[in-house]
């Protein structure tokens, strides 16, 4: 591997600034489709990018009580945690730039790590908003975190390996979406908990606690969070699509299977009502873990020849 | 019983306590009594569950009579009995407290003591609801004597630290909400003192919206403050209006003619579609459920069109005029607002489909804020509120007025007393307005729209009560036979309600308190109307057009 190809990977192709783009513009499409349902007009295609410059040219306050040291810190570990998480997965449907056996586990995590900077962000500032928000966040990763995984090793399990790479592969003669369609259901619904997509924004409910863990936040520190939920949008999207849609291979398909799934939950997203967070802890734990475990135990018993 | 009936067991209840008694009108009972004796009387009215406390007006009769009077009324469907209490225009001004009698007293006390300065022995508390709080001391802006050189701020007044009510430990701590909040439409000011989730305490503030209406009321005459006070809220001008001209009207014995009422009546009616679309829309939203915020919204616009169409506004329509109305019916109109209903009326039905059946909804509103029949009394609650705890208060139907008698409606009442039961009583109460309105196109009465109305407004006092879409509204008129009035006093619905939120938010999760506060459907500029505006920062009382133009400009300029 020689310097300047990796420097233009890691950069602008197929991570960095096609990423960043890339994430945008699903950023859009989802902010779009949700308008066009809520029968409103929805932004221009170039919303999230002026956004994004808009935040960056904005002065950054930090708080009095805060750290600063994390306070600028972790939204660079946010967004460094998601760009990384994008190396493993089979972008615009290409190979992964990286992979080694058990990188979904390793993928998994840099994505919650997005999830775990904003909660001690919002704990770092000291607000009182920030404070229920933090909470909030960190109650909610607990709860969806397990079913999400579980229900990406049913795939894994069926294709027995834990690499993103050769799971890909191998779905794309099994679509699992018919043939563990509760695993898909609780992968997609998980999704939208981790990227704290209504029904599951109590973490930043407006109407209680302003924006949450990220009250405090402005400019530069918001924008690379907001990039960084943009990016983990896209991440999250290639991963659900690629184990249970027949894998990504190719751009085509990645659209089509790509705008498949964010269509699925920009209809969830307008059609359900935020849960309060004792109901959505207890909806995933009661139903979504229990299903999850069955449909896993399941595959296990199939794969093992014992059905 | 009727109304006669009703003003009889009144006087008999509060026969040992009477010194004299009056009936200014044939509805109405006036009893004076002794200050020290009112908690007795109050007690036997509460008591034998002579209707409710409406309101608490306070009228300070000018430093030549040095006298202040204190007015309380009750009202029991049509018959209202006041209790009314002189008190001498000094210190000893003092009045007891009939809060732990009828909670929602406190803020008609709080009021009279801001404004006019009675006192209350053993209230619970001073804290300042609606002046700023560097307002300074001993200053009552409703006093006849009142000037603005008095209301001088004072410098680093602030309000009273009170401890951090309902602390349980370390762990809990107080969410602010207000006055300037997401979850808030209009300022005010909340204090929700929580444990983890849960709340443990709830204080608020009002008065971040206070125009100083009512004094300003005095001194403009009986038709501009027809306009005035319909700018006392953005969302039921119509019916702020209404009350005023029909208290104007009865006292100078006018006689509107039907197709005015009628008109009035119209108007009311696609002025409260239009409330409850929005208020149904901000609960939703409140919830977390935007798509039905947005829908909801939508199809307000086809009413406020039709406010448009019919007179020429969209937020203050100014449809009344003293003696009438300014605004035809004509088949135009009719046929456009028929169109409109038809548009509508599949709409509301599909709410409250939606309402009752999605799930997700549900799990925000369904047993959550349960006031039961019997708390809804106790609080004094009013309109849909009360009504969806099956307490059937409406004047519309209890004491009709205007067209009211000729166009009824029926009152709509739900059992839950959750929060599902305010959406569902509000969308029922939608259908049977579409179904008077549509009443009163198919027989709208002849007559002239206007007739007139005299400049001086012959010496007198009456009470005017109309159902806004958030309940009752109470108006009290004092004509010294001038061109301006002597005294209007404004009781709005939205202020009998607060109770039933402060007392149902706590033990709630901090997630239901939006909700709980949407549920009442609060109207912040219906509560504040009072106080002329105090630039503390600059320590200049009143801002001219010019100078506010000019700080605007210069601060634009850095």
């Amino acid at each position: 591997m020689n310097t300047p190809t990796s420097l233009i990977a890691l950069l602008i192709f197929p991570a960095g600034l096609t990423l960043v783009l890339t994430g945008m513009f699903y950023e859009w499409a989802d902010r779009k489709l949700v308008a066009r349902f809520q029968n409103r007009v929805g932004p221009r295609w170039f919303q999230p990018f002026a956004d994004m410059v808009k935040l960056l040219t904005k002065e950054q306050i930090t708080p009095a009580l805060s750290n600063r040291f994390l306070f600028i810190g972790l939204p660079i570990v946010a967004i460094s945690g998601a760009l990384t998480a994008a190396l493993y997965v089979p972008l615009m449907g290409l190979a992964p730039a990286h992979s080694f056996p058990g990188d979904l586990i390793v993928t998994v995590y840099l994505l919650s790590l997005l999830t775990m900077c904003m909660g001690l962000a919002g704990w770092n500032t000291g607000g009182r908003f920030s404070l229920v928000g933090a909470t909030r966040t960190l109650t909610q990763m607990f709860a969806y975190e397990a079913p999400f995984l579980l229900a990406l090793l049913g795939p894994a399990l069926a294709a027995g390996s834990w690499q993103i790479n050769i799971i890909n592969d191998y779905a794309r003669d099994h679509l699992f979406a018919i043939s563990q369609p509760i695993g898909f259901i609780v992968a997609l619904i998980g999704l939208m908990g981790k990227l704290e997509l209504p029904p599951f924004d109590a973490p930043e409910a407006e109407t209680e606690i302003v924006a949450g863990a990220l009250t405090e936040y402005s400019g530069r520190g918001l924008a690379m969070f907001k990039v960084g939920k943009s990016i983990e949008l896209i991440v999250g999207i290639t991963l659900v699509s690629a184990f249970y849609l027949g894998g990504l291979h190719g751009i085509l398909p990645f659209l089509l299977k790509t705008f498949a799934v964010l269509f699925l939950m920009t209809v969830l997203q307008s059609l359900l009502t935020r849960l309060r967070i004792d109901q959505t802890v207890g909806m995933w734990w009661r139903f979504g873990t229990v299903l999850v475990l069955a449909q896993i135990l399941f595959t296990i018993l199939l794969k093992g020849g014992l059905l | 019983m009727n109304t006669e009936q009703n003003l009889q067991t009144a006087d008999l209840l509060l026969a040992p306590w009477k010194k004299e008694t009056a009936q200014p009108e044939t509805n109405r009972l006036d009893v004076s009594i002794a200050a020290n004796q009112l908690r007795q009387a109050v007690s036997a009215l509460h008591n034998a569950r002579w209707g409710y406390l409406s309101a608490i007006t306070g009228t300070d009769l000018g430093p030549a009579a040095g006298q202040m009077e204190a007015l309380y009324h009750f009202c029991n469907g049509a018959a209202i009995t006041t209790l009314k209490i002189q008190l001498p225009r000094t210190d000893s001004a003092v009045l007891p407290t009939i809060e732990d009698i009828i909670p929602p007293a406190t803020f008609f006390e709080r009021e009279l003591h801001e404004m006019l300065g009675f006192k209350f022995k053993a209230a619970k508390s001073n804290e300042r609801l609606f002046i700023p709080d560097d307002w300074p001391e001993d200053v009552f802006p409703l006093r006849q004597d009142f000037s603005i050189e008095q209301a001088k701020p004072v410098e680093g007044r602030q309000a009273v630290e009170v401890p951090e009510a309902g602390r349980v430990g370390d762990s809990t701590f107080v969410v602010p909400i207000g006055p300037q909040h997401p979850a808030l439409k209009e300022p005010g000011h909340f204090e929700f003192t929580v444990d983890g989730e849960i709340v443990t305490a709830a204080r608020m503030r009002l008065g971040y919206a206070h125009r100083g209406i009512e004094k300003a009321a005095e001194s403009r005459n009986w038709i501009q403050n027809l306009y005035l006070f319909e700018r006392v809220c953005g969302i039921c001008s119509h019916t702020h209006a209404l009350a005023y001209s029909l208290g104007v009207e009865k006292l100078a014995q006018v006689e509107v003619s039907p197709r005015a009422q009628a008109i009035r009546e119209l108007v009311a009616g696609l002025e409260r579609i239009h409330s409850h679309l929005l208020w149904l829309g901000v609960a939703a939203h409140e919830a977390g459920f935007d798509t039905l915020f947005m829908y909801s919204w939508r199809d307000r616009e086809t009413v406020m069109n039709l406010l448009e169409q019919i007179t020429g506004n969209r937020v203050n329509y100014s449809a009344n005029v003293l003696g009438g109305v300014k605004c035809e019916i004509g088949p135009e109109q009719a046929k456009a607002i028929k169109e409109g209903l038809n548009y509508l009326e599949p709409r509301i039905n599909h709410y409250l489909g939606v309402v009752t059946t999605d799930t997700m909804f549900l799990n925000r509103t369904r047993g959550i804020g349960t006031i039961s029949c019997e708390e809804a009394e106790e609080f004094g609650l009013l309109g849909p509120t009360a009504r969806a705890s099956g307490m059937l208060r409406d004047v519309r139907v209890e004491a009709p007025y205007g067209a009211y008698k000729q166009f009824p409606v029926s009152g709509v009442t739900e059992t839950n007393g959750d929060l599902e039961a305010r959406c569902v009583v509000r969308l029922k109460e939608l259908l049977v307005t579409c179904f008077a309105i549509r009443a009163i196109i198919d027989n709208l009465p002849t007559g002239p729209l206007t007739v007139r109305v005299p400049r001086k407004i012959p010496a007198g006092e009456t009470i005017s009560r109309v159902e806004a879409p958030r309940g009752e509204l109470l108006y009290y008129i004092k004509s010294n036979g001038t061109e301006h009035p002597a005294r209007v006093h404004i009781r709005t619905p939205s202020l009998c309600n607060w109770v039933s939120v402060l007392e149902k938010a706590v033990g709630r999760q901090l997630a239901d308190v939006p909700m709980l506060i949407a549920g009442m459907d609060p109207c912040f500029s219906c509560n504040d109307r009072l106080i002329t505006t105090v630039d503390a920062a600059r320590g200049r009382k009143t801002w001219s057009w010019t100078q506010l133009r000019e700080h605007g400009i210069e601060y634009y300029k850095r």
